[in-house]
């Protein structure tokens, strides 16, 4: 049989990433995923002063830039041993909560459920619903997530001025502290948000929905009408029906830094794991969860448009020179980092499985992992953020007047390495940083997209998200919707370019 | 009615002619304006800049547009009925056409909007500046936005 090569091009909001897949007849037998654009922070961080990377690091991204803050500052008081109040750290989750759980509603229902409106599932019996709820513009979920999300971030903005790129964040806390007025600023824009959550949604009370510990919990849950017409149940009910439950697992290992650092413990020096959801290496053959070790990994690019080098390299000992070589077998931008040399997956369905959630680890255990896991698992942490906000506004009033930030008793950073774990909305974000003579010598960016979305290996192992393609049938390869549920199911990171504007004809402005 | 005007503008000041918008804000913010105009360097946003239209009842948005052959020539319009847009079911379109109807989506009606273009020379990734005729077609922008702005007060 013959093979065709199918781009797909992924400027949704922004741009700059492209999937090349192989078919052989109308079976995936190969995936490329490219990342178009070179960035070259880590370049613009060599000789500046440690400090500097507060403010360029959140640029790198324009939907996770607090991710990008969180990471930096905690780098920075790993060098320098620097306490922090439990309050600073309140306030460092709550804002990367917002900023989460804008994103992960935005994912949700402008852009993994549209695809259910497809003119292909017209003749589905949940189709009229489908579109009433997801159509672009005009369903009542996709209305209420662009109305509703965008009001989270101004949590963010109430500490940090501004969303995004904000740099409120520094040594030793935060620059604004939790007053009464800020607590109930922020308490104004939650509760409308829950309470669509709730009602629109999941179809019901946001505990209860949380104690539901098993798959027989789930579905005698989406047995009621309003959970089942709910955005979630409606999205499990066609997701279901249409195998999203059986299919692209990717690879079976997962990585989790661990998701917020824990307010009452987390101090120096900060080499513990000391957060509210547990860091781990969930081994997908053995099926058992091991402590994490950062020393494990390693970034490869023998297929990326870096400098070559031998095998892997720990990102302290990492090389970022650009050396774009489009006539070889190298294909992308992304570096391909690898945990005890093995491809990993992290995000959402990783931070949950690792912690032992129980609703997500029971699924997975009956069903593994797939398209509709994953979705299920990223909408699941928005409602156990959205508690996890209210109780951490709740502990934040009850502190009021506990410090926000300790000035650090030595106000140059020493020389020294240090880096900065955290959960971003699409999974586990590190800053890796040496500063020496005073100045940053060293700086790397780990994201959780060059994870998911990384290109092969010095082995020639496929990432997760190629590897979640393989082997995928496809019934119209000019129209190929189960590949767009499956990579729109990883949450494409994506950085901003493509822009169009309308005149009398459609108009094309950027490259 | 909200009664303040709103001028926005889209771009990005480091890809060559793809600088029109921050160029021209640049410009306005040096120039007084009636309490009831406010200036906004959109950047490259996308529904972030949806809080722009919020508020105002006319928006100009200030963009640069594609080459269609006349490089550096001014254009004005108000932007299609956003019914009329292509109809992207996907939602993954992007830029001021998803931005308006996301728009009219969230606020049920859309401040009266007109735009204000020049059409590029080229973009040139990563060299900052701005072609001599989009340079040219700036000034003759910053007129019509003045013009609009002082004398279509309403």
């Amino acid at each position: 049989m013959s093979r065709r090569v199918v781009d797909i091009d992924l400027n949704r909001v922004e741009g700059d990433l492209q999937f090349q897949l192989e078919l052989d007849g109308n079976t995936v037998a190969d995936a490329r995923c490219i990342g178009t654009l070179y960035r070259g922070f880590e370049q613009i961080m060599i000789g500046r002063q440690p400090k500097d990377s507060l403010v360029v690091t959140p640029r790198i991204c324009g939907i996770c830039g607090t991710a990008h803050l969180y990471s930096a500052v905690l780098a920075l008081e790993q060098i320098g041993a620097i306490p922090v109040p439990p309050n600073a750290t309140r306030i460092r989750n709550l804002c990367l909560m917002a900023e989460t759980v804008q994103s992960d509603l935005r994912q949700s229902f402008l852009f993994f459920t549209a695809d259910f409106c497809h003119s292909r599932y017209a003749k589905h019996p949940l189709y009229s619903q489908a579109v009433e709820a997801f159509q672009p513009f005009q369903g009542w979920a996709h209305r209420g997530t662009l109305e509703h999300s965008r009001h989270m971030v101004k949590i963010v903005a109430l500490f940090g001025g501004q969303w995004p790129h904000s740099s409120y964040m520094l040594p030793g806390g935060v620059t604004t502290p939790p007053t009464a007025r800020r607590i109930v600023d922020c308490q104004a824009l939650l509760r409308p948000l829950t309470r669509w959550f709730e009602n629109q949604v999941i179809g019901g009370d946001l505990d209860r929905w949380l104690a539901l510990a098993s798959a027989e919990d789930l579905f005698r849950w989406l047995e009621d009408e309003k959970p089942a017409a709910g955005a979630v149940g409606l999205m499990t009910l066609l997701a279901r029906s249409l195998g999203l439950h059986r299919q692209a697992p990717g690879t079976p290992h997962m990585l989790s830094y661990g998701v917020g650092c824990d307010p009452e413990h987390w101090q120096p020096p900060y080499t513990e794991n000391r957060h509210l959801w547990r860091s781990g290496f969930l081994d997908g053959e053995r099926g058992e969860v091991e402590g994490f070790d950062h020393r494990q990994i390693a970034e490869h690019v023998r297929y990326s448009w870096f400098l070559p080098y031998a095998g892997g390299r720990h990102p302290w000992q990492g090389q970022t020179v650009p050396d774009y070589q489009p006539h070889s077998d190298r294909y992308t931008w992304s570096k391909a980092p690898r945990y005890r040399d093995q491809v990993v997956q992290t995000g959402p369905l990783a931070e949950l499985l690792i912690d032992g959630e129980p609703l997500i680890t029971a699924l997975y255990r009956e069903e593994g992992g797939s398209t509709w896991l994953r979705q299920f698992a990223r909408l699941r942490r928005t409602g156990l953020f959205l508690a996890r906000m209210r109780d951490t506004l709740r502990e934040l009033a009850a502190g009021l007047g506990q410090a926000h930030y300790l000035p650090p008793p030595d106000a140059r950073l020493p020389d020294g390495e240090g880096y900065g774990l955290v959960a971003a909305a699409r999974g586990a974000l590190g800053h890796w940083v040496r500063v020496a003579d005073g100045v940053i010598s060293q700086y790397q960016v780990v994201t959780p997209t060059a994870w998911n979305a990384s290109p092969k290996d010095t082995a020639g192992r496929h990432g997760h998200w190629e590897q979640s393609l393989l082997g995928i049938e496809v019934q119209n390869p000019d129209d190929p919707l189960e590949i767009g549920h499956i990579i729109r199911s990883h949450d494409p990171c994506l950085v901003c370019t493509v822009h169009v504007l309308g005149k009398d004809r459609r108009l094309s402005l950027r490259p | 009615m909200p009664a303040a005007r709103h001028v926005i503008c889209f771009g990005n000041a480091l890809h060559g002619d793809d600088g029109f918008g921050p160029y021209i804000y640049q410009r306005l913010q040096q120039l007084d304006w009636p309490d009831d105009v406010r200036l906004f360097d959109a950047g490259v946003s996308g529904l972030d800049a949806l809080g722009w239209l919020d508020g105002c009842r006319e928006a100009i948005l200030v963009d640069a547009l594609a080459n269609q052959g006349n490089p550096g020539t001014v254009h004005v319009f108000q932007p299609e009925p956003v019914d009329r847009l292509d109809n992207d079911l996907s939602g993954h379109a992007a830029g001021i056409p998803y931005l308006l109807q996301a728009a009219a989506a969230v606020y049920g009606t859309l401040p009266d909007i007109v735009v204000v273009g020049a059409e590029i020379d080229r973009i040139i990734p990563f060299a900052p500046g701005l072609s001599p005729a989009v340079a040219q077609a700036a000034e003759h922008a910053l007129s019509i936005i003045r013009d609009r702005v002082m004398f279509q007060p309403s």
